[in-house]
């Protein structure tokens, strides 16, 4: 978390990701402001709590995995192991 | 039209006062719910609604019963007052099972969340209906084991509304479905008399030739022959690994074939495939942060999962892959194949928004219709679905064409479920916009009947809607469903309003069978 308050409320310069979204910080994307002015109305979010809610995602979706199997086998493993028998 | 045998008749005040004085004689005070959070957050259900309508579906209180014993004496007090029994466990259904159409009693199982019994030689479990499978799961998962029944919502769904509903899980393909997962249950009739029901004698039995099998009977049923307390499900080993591939199609055409494929190539690990479609993918690269980067070449998708000992999945996964290459589809990369799988077993808790037709975004529900389709007829009744959805669109802005999947039902590929999603600004969701909304609905189960198909694989099709053609679908089956209806709950208290069953009290109701039968 920044020190100055100004700081943990602005997000980095927002990047183009396609006509209708861009991002932000790192694989965050957002849908674009100029999309959200009529029926949703946007609020200021701390850089944290974005990054919070990304992670826990990620968390999440890590934590199903362990849920169902004990280990994920990989497509690019076996893509490999195709190519490359040996 | 979903009016024709139904009445909209509440329950009196002073019936109300009657049912409690006389359930406080069963039940603890803290059993008894009436106030107004209590009864309205046990109206709510996923499926969009009128929301200014809420206050037609409120009970006019709720119970929470402990034990099979506590939940037949609820329902014998209803069954001699002629008060309405509504049950309710997760209320995740898609088809408003747990709504409540003439107020009276629901009965919330809850509580009944025990597992009773673990038999760690048979492979069976015994539980109260009112587990989670998520939270089961935790616990069988210490023995290596687990209850693979997997819908979309996991981790909020009960046993007890699978069986309810006869649900459909996404490893369906591998394991089988709700039905054939539960192997017998306690059950309460609607006269609050106790019934053991499985294959003959029940128990821990998987297969029996024994009598009717009226297990198939008690699962499905949304609530309107009785409530399911306690159960016995078949376990089997925790899968030792997991993988998941998603592959990318220039067209849907092509997505299609490879489906089919997979399905075909008779591999034991094999637990589902989902196909997705081009509006499905459209609709991902505008609002999924997984998809949003995907080049505008990725137009429809395929995913397969395979679950088993780690040796197996990986000389299954090789074959499917070699199956890829033959039809040309491109690997999607292990982070979204892993990534967007585990999302699939959650998709209740993600919150959603659509678009007006100039692109802004409003606040959206999400809805989801679905039929079984064989795999031929797949295509046909996605474009029909398509152009129902298309023509409400036009319309107006209140719904949005989210896309399509079709997931596999079975190991063979011999049927797809098959959904539509839909989004719906149930902010703007008027009775103008809700009878457009039935209309579609109808039109739906028609397109999904006319090809052969059957209105759902997983929902049930007792909503307002597509009740209409249940008749038609089942033929004479549905003469017989009254029949039953009115010998096993004689006073209509069972989750009454629902799936047209008020006709089993009408007397003749041959001519207007008739006219539901040929409905356009």
């Amino acid at each position: 978390m920044s020190y100055r308050y100004e700081d943990e409320n602005t997000p980095p310069e927002p990047q183009r990701a396609s006509e209708v979204a861009i991002t932000t910080h790192e694989h965050v994307y957002e849908v674009d402001p100029r999309l959200m002015e009529l029926h949703v109305l946007q609020q200021t979010f701390p850089n944290w709590d974005t990054l919070r809610i990304m992670h826990a995602r990620h968390d999440h979706l890590e934590w199903m995995h362990h849920h169902f199997a004990h280990t994920t086998v990989t497509g690019s493993e076996l893509i490999a192991e195709i190519e490359d028998p040996r | 039209m979903t009016t024709t045998g139904t009445s909209t008749e509440r329950v009196s005040a002073d019936l109300v006062a009657r049912v409690i004085e006389r359930l406080r004689g069963v039940l603890r005070p803290d059993q008894i719910l009436t106030s107004k959070t209590d009864r309205y957050n046990r109206a709510r259900v996923p499926a969009p609604f009128p929301v200014h309508r809420w206050r037609e579906r409120v009970p006019d209180l709720a119970v929470l019963p402990e034990s099979t014993e506590e939940v037949a004496a609820v329902v014998a007090i209803a069954n001699e007052l002629k008060c309405p029994v509504v049950p309710r466990d997760g209320g995740t259904g898609l088809t408003d099972g747990a709504v409540p159409l003439r107020g009276g009693i629901v009965v919330d199982v809850k509580r009944m969340n025990q597992v009773h019994e673990l038999d760690l030689e048979n492979r069976t479990v015994t539980v109260g209906t009112g587990i989670n499978m998520l939270k089961l799961n935790e616990q069988l998962a210490t023995h290596g084991l687990i209850y693979p029944d997997d819908p979309a919502s996991y981790p909020c769904s009960l046993v007890g509304g699978r069986i309810g509903t006869s649900g459909w899980s996404l490893i369906g393909a591998r394991y089988g479905h709700t039905r054939d997962l539960v192997l017998s249950f306690d059950f309460v009739l609607p006269t609050g008399e106790i019934l053991h029901v499985g294959d003959g004698a029940g128990g821990k039995i998987s297969k029996s030739s024994s009598g009717y099998q009226l297990k198939h009977l008690f699962m499905g049923h949304q609530g309107t022959l009785g409530i399911a307390t306690k159960a016995t499900l078949k376990l089997y080993p925790k899968p030792e690994a997991e993988l998941s591939p998603f592959w990318a199609f220039d067209d849907y055409d092509a997505a299609y074939r490879f489906t089919g494929a997979l399905t075909r190539a008779g591999v034991a690990t094999f637990a589902g495939a989902v196909l997705f479609d081009e509006y499905k993918v459209a609709y991902l690269r505008r609002d999924d942060e997984a998809y949003i980067p995907q080049p505008a070449d990725v137009r429809a998708l395929t995913c397969a999962v395979l679950y088993g000992w780690e040796d197996e999945v990986r000389v299954g996964g090789k074959r499917l892959f070699r199956i890829a290459k033959e039809h040309g589809a491109r690997y999607l990369g292990d982070e979204i194949s892993e990534g967007d799988w585990a999302a699939r077993h959650d998709r209740y808790a993600t919150p959603l928004h659509g678009r007006t037709k100039t692109g802004q975004v409003v606040p959206m529900s999400w809805h989801c219709e679905d039929a079984a389709v064989n795999y031929t007829n797949v295509p046909a009744v996605t474009k029909a679905w398509h152009d129902i959805v298309a023509d409400l669109r036009r319309r107006t802005d209140v719904f949005d064409d989210w896309g399509m999947f079709a997931y596999t039902s079975a190991d063979t590929g011999v049927d797809y479920l098959t959904e539509i999603d839909v989004g719906i600004w149930e902010q703007r969701l008027d009775d103008d916009a809700w009878s457009m909304w039935v209309k579609a609905k109808r039109d739906i189960a028609a397109a999904a009947l006319a090809h052969g198909g059957s209105i759902s694989a997983c929902h049930g099709s007792c909503r307002e809607g597509e009740v209409d053609l249940v008749p038609r679908e089942l033929g004479r089956g549905f003469d017989v469903m009254l029949g039953v209806k009115r010998m096993l709950d004689p006073n209509n208290i069972m989750n009454p309003g629902k799936y047209l069953l008020d006709f089993a009290y009408q007397g003749d109701v041959s001519a207007q069978l008739a006219e539901l039968r040929n409905l356009p």
